[in-house]
């Protein structure tokens, strides 16, 4: 016999070959001084790769040590539902309920028993506590993501001492690397007329008024904020009203109930207010984005005009194009519109003959979401085509990223926890969002955070389809099955979907506990992908 | 088949009691057999999957699967290997839906390493490299070949029950075994410094 390969002498060493076979091998080996040391080589590493894979150089988890109970209660939903509630708390007290507050003012006067007994009795502390929850909130999420994603290091000395050291430090040396002027607990906080602030001003108060000069930029979180000085930089502020009485040489950035304007802007503004007004004074030098309940334009604008507002009165200049989605468009008599203006709405533009417009009005009238009609023809096709959309997206996930997508799916099993992470980031990343736009990283990495919650939820619907799949028709391996079971799964919950008044709801609960399965799953593929290292 | 390695071993009366009594749905059992098992079900899971935090999540998971599915189970054969069975299905299962794409893998099984070990050098191999450097470089290793590995030489699985749970034919499973043990000693001879002749150097 010649001498055997690496496989036969495997083979011969696991007892895999016939007996024919076997002995034909035993007397070659009795003879190959070279294929017996083959084969010794190959048995040694044999007994070797058991030996080392039988050490037992690693703890059980204590975790592990108890059995676990199905319908155990996991400190993470728990939380996460506590916080997502203080978030839900915080927007409805912060935004929803001025703007109801507003909507009674002028005549609906529809109150329920919810916010009477929340925020007509012992809960409603105004915005002072509002501010303290919003902050709390904030620092409470941060903290609660950090420890998340941690938890598993935190078991770990070194680590807690390195993640503790490191907090030390940085309360150390923070003052010393701040280069900015900070206001904080001082509810009335005033910049006096002829002082200047030669950095940044960040200020926390209930009514803040800057009559003196800003060479930086001016961030401000206060009930009231009125600038009557000059701020060279930006402005970016979170408040009930909010003045601008005095020039600015950057951007103003806003997110406020209202917001009054009635100096130049270098720049450009953003404003998400229940109110805005431009006075005859205001002027632009960039463009304006806004998003508000009304506002009025009286002032001068530069650039280009984009408007999503309930009604939208426009008395002053605009030098460009404008894109508005309103309820209502009044256009003035003063009005001087030099560019093009697009126009959706619900009625037909009011113009006033003294009006000068370069072009005529490009309008679109919407049709009201109460038009929609279960008896029409035209509604099932559209749900068709939103079916097939959210297939197509299923399509391209689980083709980009197959790993994830399966992950993602996997983790909807786990439906208490996945619900309630998802409700929490339901409600804290836009609030991340707008705290990163304007005080940690800046509006770029802000709005890449709103996008992602956008496509996220989007994405909640096909993960939560495939997860129905596989729950109806059994887990499977491969990609064919796998369409199969989102076809069937998304097709469910569409149907669910638009059953008047209960689809609002399941949708609500499918976009939790997808959002939830895929931060879930985000988590997972966050961690770690090799053992710990070999020892030098 | 020695499926070992749990904590205090329990009698085959002792455990037929246990199981029973888990079946009429006494937590007390669950607990007791859950403790009897759990370590053993997670170092498997431990050397199945890449990660610590895959197999502590595993390891739960299966004990949940064990608990919906101990009617299935049939007495009259080794409970341990039974379960086992259950948690290499779960682990492969875990990796492949992860990994969809690695289905391909199944088309190189038949692609035989061409070069034979130097047994000296694979000598040295093993003389400089501890379990833990094993351990590492399983974690390194392609999902299919890992589970090879550990199925064969950890939890002791004869060739037909690899064969099935990974879903290979049973002829190729040698295939799969040389063709690991190829890819851990290139693993660990690199991460000594490129003694990349660990594998070559013998008989063509």
């Amino acid at each position: 016999m010649n001498h055997f390969d690496e496989m036969t002498a495997l083979l011969y060493l696991e007892q895999q070959l016939d007996a024919a076979h076997t002995q034909e091998v035993r007397a070659h080996v009795g003879e190959c001084r070279e294929c017996r040391s083959l084969l010794r080589a190959l048995e040694l590493e044999g007994v070797w790769l058991r030996q080392s894979l039988e050490a037992d150089d690693e703890s059980v988890p204590a975790h592990l040590v108890q059995a676990p109970e199905a319908d155990g209660t996991p400190w993470g939903w728990l939380s996460a539902l506590g916080l997502s509630a203080g978030g839900a708390y915080t927007m409805w007290s912060g935004f929803i309920e001025p703007w109801r507050a507003q909507a009674a003012q002028s005549g609906f006067t529809q109150g329920n028993i919810l916010t009477m007994l929340f925020f007509s009795g012992a809960f409603w502390k105004g915005w002072d506590a509002m501010r303290s929850l919003t902050e709390f909130l904030a620092v409470a999420t941060l903290g609660v993501v950090v420890i998340w994603l941690l938890r598993r290091h935190l078991r770990r000395v070194t680590t807690l001492a390195v993640v503790m050291g490191a907090m030390l430090m940085a309360l150390a040396f923070a003052p010393a690397g701040q280069a900015a002027e900070v206001k904080h607990g001082d509810p009335n906080y005033t910049l006096p007329a002829g002082e200047t602030i030669h950095t940044d001003l960040f200020v926390f108060g209930d009514s803040s008024t800057i009559d003196g000069d800003v060479e930086g930029d001016v961030v401000s979180w206060s009930r009231s904020l009125t600038i009557n000085g000059h701020v060279k930089g930006d402005v970016l502020a979170f408040s009930q009203t909010i003045r601008v009485n005095g020039p600015v040489g950057g951007n103003v950035r806003v997110f406020c109930q209202s917001l009054f304007l009635e100096n130049e802007v270098s720049r450009n503004v953003m404003a998400w207010a229940g109110d805005l007004t431009l006075n005859e004074k205001s002027k632009i030098g960039g463009s304006l984005t806004v998003g508000s309940g009304d506002a009025e334009l009286n002032g001068e604008l530069t650039g280009d005009l984009i408007a999503g507002t309930g009604d939208l009165a426009i008395n002053g200049i605009l030098d460009r194009n404008s894109l508005i989605h309103a309820g209502k468009l009044v256009i003035g008599p003063k009005a001087e519109i030099k560019g093009q203006v697009k126009y959706e709405g619900r009625k037909q533009p009011e113009v006033s003959p003294s009006a000068k417009l370069g072009s005529p009005i490009a309008v679109t009238i919407e049709k009201r979401s109460s038009d929609r009609s279960y008896s029409s023809p035209h509604f099932y096709v559209h749900q068709i085509l939103l079916w097939g959309a959210s297939f197509v997206f299923g399509l391209a996930m689980l083709i980009l990223m197959p790993g994830f997508f399966f992950d993602a799916a996997g983790a909807c099993k786990r439906t208490m926890p996945a619900i309630g992470f998802g409700a929490l980031f339901l409600i804290a990343l836009p609030i991340l969002a707008v705290i990163i736009c304007a005080t940690i990283v800046g509006i770029g990495v802000g709005i890449a955070t709103l996008m992602f919650w956008v496509v996220a939820i989007y994405a909640a619907h096909v993960i939560v389809g495939t997860w129905l799949g596989d729950r109806l028709l059994g887990e499977t391996i491969g990609v064919g099955p796998a369409l199969g079971r989102m076809a069937l799964g998304l097709l469910i919950l569409r149907v669910i979907g638009i059953v008047p008044y209960l689809g609002v709801w399941f949708s609500s609960l499918v976009v939790c506990l997808g959002l939830g399965a895929i931060v879930l799953a985000i988590y997972r593929n966050m961690r770690p992908h090799l053992a710990t290292a070999p020892a030098a | 088949m020695e499926r070992g390695k749990t904590t205090g071993e329990m009698s085959a009366a002792e455990l037929a009691d246990v199981l029973t009594q888990v079946r009429a749905g006494d937590s007390d059992a669950w607990g007791e057999l859950y403790g009897q098992y759990a370590p053993a079900i997670f170092r498997f899971c431990r050397r199945a999957l890449p990660t610590r935090e895959d197999a502590e999540d595993a390891t739960t998971e299966i004990f949940m699967k064990v608990r919906q599915k101990l009617g299935t189970y049939d007495a009259s054969r080794p409970f341990t290997a039974w379960l086992y069975k259950v948690a290499s299905n779960h682990c492969w299962d875990l990796l492949r839906r992860r990994r969809i794409r690695q289905d391909l893998e199944t088309g190189d099984l038949e692609t035989l390493p061409l070069e034979h070990p130097d047994p000296d050098q694979l000598a040295q191999l093993q003389t400089e490299h501890d379990s833990k450097h094993v351990r590492a470089g399983l974690a390194k290793m392609p999902d299919r070949a890992r589970m090879a590995l550990v199925l064969r030489y950890y939890s002791d699985m004869s060739y037909d029950e690899i064969a099935d749970t990974l879903g290979v034919r049973r002829a190729f499973v040698g295939v799969l075994l040389l063709r690991a043990r190829h890819q851990l000693r290139d693993i660990l001879a690199e991460g000594s410094g490129g003694m990349r002749s660990a594998t070559a150097g013998g008989k063509a």
